[in-house]
């Protein structure tokens, strides 16, 4: 059982801290609010915070989150609980909510924490970094990655073998390992959702060899490779750390796809394709980059340009779902698919294969909600039964949605929500005091 | 200036297809599909001109005969238009165009057509051996003739000028243009095609597909070839009658794992069954079944006494040859070679 901890209070509880729950918070924190920001990583910052850079500008993503983030974790009117997750969260009345929520060990005290990494060193144990996506391991004792908020470390217990070397190279004696779960109950006067999406799993496409041909990775992997704190400082191809030369964009991997059960458009993925190409070919300058796509959604503001831009650089646009793909002998792949301009089966050999995978819904959060039913729309995100006129409000008056979690976006656009969401949960605040 | 039929799609709906309007045009289905080549690429394409109702370059086409329906592209088209299913409807589509008598259309499209001409023709031994005075030695003479007269018949008016018609369309465009050398050097295209099916085995999940196929065909041409012209039911040939029991065999443990899987559902092959399909099956285990026990009566000399087994199997070989091969799912066997044969004339014609 874990240890029941004192009652907390609140007016405003934000579930989930990526770009969407951070700006809510920030929002609803500067008017003078106290929120209470649930963050189940070990860090803020979201998806957001682990990319290269953003379309159309090509901003650098972490320049737009690290500051964001940092004014967040220093905000006096926000208290921010990382490793934390909501069990359960009921509607008492109208202004009144509690819920109670689960904080998870990270067995080490944060605020003592300098993060100068000698646990790290110290830690014999070496595992894959899910923070990096796989392409690099990490320790059992380690810090999430640089730009971390907070930057302190944590301790893997799952893999950890309880030697004791980080305990003993720890020069701020931080690292704790009697801490156990803990439960809070917190009263709060209302409620953001801003649970974001989960990525599509390729593995779910077999004859697209995610997984068995190594070659084959993630949009995701690619973004780590392209971000500032970067894996490799440079584009690897996973298979033999080869520099590709000549790689293939996959759109379209899980979205438009009845038969994995996502039938609809993920919204990012032609824009993050044409953006992870440009700054490819500014990595690698001989690299031949395709594109292979159903249609080309560029609609939102400066895209089609910079979809142009694209074309302009060099990069080739292929019009056809790739159907499947095989490896040679030397890692590289063979992509099937139909010419669809010349209406021809072709074959097209590259040494690295990038599946723009989608956005799926992070349906977990409809569950918490006890005694009133959060409603979700046909795809699974979170419903908005006033779509138009007012797009934060759900199905429970007093829970409202920022971000992806109420459907795929992109980043402009779930701050915009997050900004919705805070005035509409400021309004409705204002009506309990009058 | 082309031709559109902007009802085509829901005409094709009678003959077996689902929402091809679904499709968006990805090429997953064209890409997944292991039969598909840069000469020949479908099935998307087919499914353009289907949507657009472009009825001419579908009768020309020989691409619907090309494919042998793994289900591939239909368990994993984005859409779920369902391609292989739509390809399957083109066969049937195609076999009622070839047809000069326009029966294959009207049996594909009505059930109850397909039903009411059962029944009719059922009727019609019924009353013939009635006639007869369901006399044994009579029936199996008027039996035996009948086979005869049927293959001749059915080849010589139907199925031939059907095949002609089919050359018609193929090559609307080039009639004239292809040296009869062509047409010489690429004959054993037709019989390679006919008599192996080899084209299956390049489906990604059919070599037990194929093997079942192919010594169906054999069983089944073998025993025609037993009861026609070796005279199964009459002969006294050791060897010949232990061949029939083995064809006939054959054809009834084959075609029964058919229809168990039609009715399984479990491969993607045998998850849409139009009428055709069950008839097919079920009246081809039905020959085997009934001809397998009769000369079994025969042999323990209960037929005189059992005669109405006999009457039975009568009925259902009379429908099979009068509807099922002149107008039916039977002509695949024929349309599926001569479509290779005329793609082999066409290439050697292009080169």
């Amino acid at each position: 059982m874990p240890e029941q901890k004192e009652t907390l209070e609140y007016d405003v509880l934000v579930v989930g801290g990526g770009i969407a729950g951070g700006e809510s918070a920030l929002n609803l924190a500067n008017i003078g609010y106290k929120v209470l920001l649930l963050e189940k990583e070990l860090t803020i910052g979201g998806k957001m915070i682990l990319l290269s850079k953003v379309f159309p500008t090509l901003d650098c993503a972490a320049c737009i989150t690290t500051p964001k983030v940092s004014e967040i974790s220093r905000h006096p009117n926000i208290t921010i609980f990382t490793s934390t997750v909501a069990k359960k969260i009921n509607k008492i009345a109208e202004h009144r909510f509690e819920a109670v929520i689960l904080k998870k060990p990270r067995y080490v005290n944060v605020p003592d924490c300098t993060g100068c990494q000698l646990c790290e060193e110290a830690c014999p144990v070496s595992v894959t970094d899910q923070y990096q996506y796989g392409l690099v391991g990490r320790k059992a004792a380690y810090i999430p990655f640089s730009i971390a908020s907070p930057r302190a470390a944590a301790i893997d217990i799952d893999n950890c073998t309880l030697c004791g070397a980080c305990e003993r190279a720890c020069p701020t004696k931080c690292i704790d390992f009697t801490q156990t779960e803990e439960e809070y109950l917190v009263k709060v006067k209302s409620v953001v959702v801003a649970t974001g999406f989960n990525l599509f799993d390729p593995l779910k496409i077999p004859r697209y060899g995610f997984g068995k041909f190594k070659n084959v990775i993630t949009s995701m992997q690619m973004e780590r490779q392209l971000a500032p704190t970067r894996p490799f400082n440079t584009i690897l191809r996973p298979g033999d750390g080869k520099m590709p030369d000549n790689i293939a964009y996959v759109l379209c991997t899980g979205s438009r796809d009845k038969t994995v059960g996502n039938p609809i458009c993920s919204q990012i993925c032609c824009m993050y394709s044409i953006k992870q190409a440009q700054l490819l070919m500014g990595a690698l300058p001989m690299a031949d980059i395709t594109i292979y796509y159903l249609h080309i959604r560029a609609f939102g503001k400066g895209f089609n340009e910079f979809y142009a831009q694209a074309q302009d650089m060099g990069v080739e646009f292929v019009k056809g779902k790739v159907g499947k793909i095989t490896e040679n002998e030397d890692g590289n792949l063979i992509l099937r698919y139909e010419d669809i301009e010349s209406g021809v089966v072709k074959e097209a050999e590259h040494d690295m294969v990038v599946l723009s995978v989608g956005v799926l819904p992070n349906m977990e959060i409809s569950e918490t909600f006890e005694n009133k039913n959060l409603e979700l729309d046909p795809f699974n995100f979170v419903g908005q039964p006033d779509i138009l006129a007012s797009p934060a409000k759900t199905s429970i008056e007093g829970v409202f949605v920022a971000g992806t979690a109420s459907g795929p976006m992109d980043i402009p656009d779930s701050i915009l929500s997050g900004g919705a969401a805070s005035a509409e949960t400021t309004s409705y605040l204002r009506r309990a005091s009058l | 200036m082309a031709k559109i039929n902007p009802e085509f799609t829901k005409e094709l709906k009678s003959y077996g297809a689902f929402d091809v309007n679904a499709c968006y045009n990805c090429g997953n289905c064209t890409a997944v599909c292991s039969l598909s080549d840069e000469e020949n690429s479908f099935p998307r394409k087919m499914i353009r001109l289907s949507v657009l109702g472009l009825e001419e370059d579908i009768q020309m086409s020989l691409d619907p005969w090309l494919c042998y329906y793994c289900g591939e592209c239909s368990t994993t088209c984005p859409r779920q238009a369902e391609p292989g299913e739509l390809m399957m409807s083109l066969r049937r589509w195609l076999i009622s165009k070839y047809d000069w008598t326009g029966l294959s259309g009207l049996l594909y499209k009505s059930f109850t057509a397909s039903l009411t001409a059962f029944i009719i023709l059922a009727t019609g031994v019924l009353w013939f051996a009635a006639y007869q005075g369901f006399n044994p030695e009579k029936l199996l003479h008027y039996g035996h003739y009948f086979e005869m007269i049927a293959i001749a018949f059915v080849f010589a008016f139907i199925l031939l000028p059907d095949i002609i018609r089919m050359w018609w369309f193929t090559f609307s465009k080039e009639h004239s243009k292809i040296p009869l050398s062509a047409y010489t050097k690429a004959i054993g295209d037709l019989f390679v095609h006919m008599f192996t099916q080899k084209r299956t085995l390049g489906c990604d999940d059919s070599q037990v597909r194929w093997f079942e196929h192919l010594i169906l065909v054999f069983g089944y041409l073998l025993l025609l070839f037993t009861t026609v012209f070796l005279d199964w039911f009459g002969t006294n040939n050791t060897f010949v009658i232990a061949l029939g029991y083995i064809e006939s065999a054959i054809i009834f443990v084959v075609t029964f794992i058919f229809v168990l899987s039609r009715v399984k559902k479990e491969k993607e092959v045998s998850k849409h069954s139009h009428p055709s399909d069950w008839f097919f099956v079920i009246w081809l285990f039905l020959m085997g079944f009934t001809a397998f026990f009769v000369r079994l009566f025969i042999d323990i000399n209960i037929l005189n006494t059992n005669i109405w087994l006999y009457v039975l199997h009568l009925i259902v070989l009379v429908q099979w040859a009068l509807l099922i091969v002149p107008f039916g799912k039977w002509t695949h066997f024929l349309y599926r070679s001569f479509a290779m044969y005329f793609i082999r004339v066409k290439s050697l014609n292009t080169k």
